[in-house]
């Protein structure tokens, strides 16, 4: 999965799941959205879906410190790459 | 302790005979049952031998940002819409409810029925599929302080919580402890009540007891019928209330309407069986009620009674009326409009009483058309009556054996 398919997929998933429509790429979640803790857990859900894959323990914990929608992306792009390798 | 009087200056409830309180006390004065059929469930409904339900059969405008959806399941759903007008209605400032000194005493029977439908769908359903797992939500969602939580969450509320979830008198329970917090000082206001969803499982176990109504089910509205000869049985029911109590002084000095003052509470346990009602415990309860409150049993001139509807829980309650009360307080079972509402009752009827002494009449109890010799030592509420209550008593009990009894006075 490329870095250009999964931004507009990232972008869906905001705007069903989470009523956030073009969220600013570098802006902070929580405060500019209020895109909390919860959101950040149903979020790994829809990235599980989006990938075809279960992520791990440990892979999930690494998106426990992402802040923004760039963060999100990279994220999904490495997690994309492990599968591919 | 300095004791400090509590009085009520919102309410809204959300019941099976309306949601304002223009079509609860126009429900009550035309007499007009709450009670359906039983809706199919494709679970539970077809194995039911009741088949009627006490149901919120009309729509609510619920205007909940997603952030505070999130969490809530159609139980929290109601809960927050009724807390929501109390707070609207109340009009204390927003410094206040955030101010640590607003606290929360709410419940439900058990959380979120619907939700937990789901999960225990997925839980079993034979998937392995990763992608249909339990929701991180679900949990927040259906737990059983779901209701509690979602309104402390919406409002930003951050004093004290209480989640009784003592099935029939959660909410009895939320008013009674709401009160005592308020009365020692330890809040100077209370968001008390319960709420509960449309639920075939509740159904299910007091069928699986043969607690429920069956020979009604071609005619719902004629049942439950509480004190009546032909009762059979209790009809489940769904709905939400909220009160609240606010310290009296500082009530007086913002100008808040006062709807009523709670003037005593008592809560006890039978101490043994947790199903059977129990005569020494019900009656102990009215007693520690009146103590409470320091009223002499004349005092009181009305008395919503629990009054469910089943063979032996409507004998019972009659006769520690009479123990206690004698025949002079006017007795009414207002389950005979909507049916049992569970957690909901104790709130739902609170409410219903208050609204009952500003309008100035006493309806009676539905479906009761033969009172049962049994029941019959108490003074009952056949018609509607142009009465004046001034000081009410409002009964229920709960499966496990927990008895409440709250005493409420018209203020004037």
């Amino acid at each position: 999965m490329t870095r250009d398919e999964i931004t507009p997929a990232i972008m869906e998933i905001f705007q069903r799941e989470f009523e956030i429509v073009n969220p600013d790429l570098d802006k902070d979640l929580r405060e500019t959205y209020g895109f909390d803790s919860v959101d950040a857990i149903e979020l790994l859900l829809e990235i599980e879906r989006l990938l075809k894959f279960e992520l791990t323990h440990d892979e999930k914990k690494l998106a426990m410190d992402i802040r923004t929608m760039k963060q999100i992306i990279d994220y999904v792009e490495l997690m994309a790459g492990r599968k591919d390798r | 302790m300095t004791e400090r009087r509590v009085v009520i200056t919102a309410c809204a409830a959300i019941t099976p005979i309306g949601h304002t309180r223009g079509e609860i006390v126009e429900s009550l004065r035309v007499g007009r049952s709450g009670v359906k059929p039983l809706r199919e469930d494709h679970l539970l409904s077809k194995y039911i031998h009741s088949q009627v339900f006490g149901s919120v059969d009309y729509p609510i405008e619920y205007d909940f940002k997603r952030t505070h959806r999130k969490t809530m399941g159609p139980v929290a759903y109601y809960a927050c819409q009724v807390a929501k007008e109390v707070l609207e209605a109340s009009g204390l400032a927003q410094e206040f409810v955030t101010s640590g000194r607003l606290g929360v005493a709410f419940g439900s029977t058990h959380g979120s029925p619907t939700v937990q439908r789901e999960i225990y769908k997925t839980f079993f359903g034979g998937s392995r599929s990763e992608f249909s797992a339990i929701g991180a939500v679900d949990y927040l969602k259906s737990m059983v302080h779901t209701t509690a939580v979602n309104i402390t969450r919406m409002f930003g509320i951050t004093g004290r919580v209480i989640a009784s979830g003592t099935a029939c008198t959660t909410s009895s329970q939320s008013i009674g402890y709401g009160y005592e917090m308020v009365k020692h000082g330890m809040q100077d206001a209370m968001i008390c009540g319960g709420a509960d969803e449309y639920d075939t499982t509740t159904v299910a176990v007091f069928d699986n007891l043969l607690a429920c109504s069956t020979a009604f089910n071609d005619r719902p509205s004629r049942t439950p019928r509480p004190f009546d000869v032909d009762r059979d049985g209790l009809v489940v029911g769904e709905g939400a209330g909220a009160v609240l109590l606010e310290e009296y002084e500082q009530a007086r000095r913002r100008g808040a309407p006062i709807l009523g003052e709670v003037i005593g509470f008592a809560c006890n346990n039978n101490g043994g069986d947790l199903i059977l009602p129990n005569l020494a415990g019900i009656t102990e309860t009215l007693r520690i009620g009146l103590r409470d409150a320091a009223l002499s049993p004349d005092r009181v001139d009305f008395i919503s009674a629990h009054a469910t509807g089943t063979k032996m829980g409507d004998i019972i309650e009659a006769q520690a009326i009479h123990a206690v009360y004698g025949d002079r307080p006017m007795v009414t079972g207002l389950k005979g409009y909507m049916g049992h509402t569970m957690s909901t009752c104790g709130v739902i009827e609170t409410i219903i009483t208050l609204y009952m002494m500003a309008e100035g009449f006493i309806a009676p109890t539905l479906n009761l058309e033969k009172p049962d010799e049994r029941c019959a030592m108490i003074r009952h509420t056949p018609a509607l009556e142009a009465q004046p209550i001034s000081i009410a008593a409002i009964q229920n009990f709960a499966f496990g054996g927990v008895n409440t009894s709250l005493l409420v006075k018209r203020f004037v």
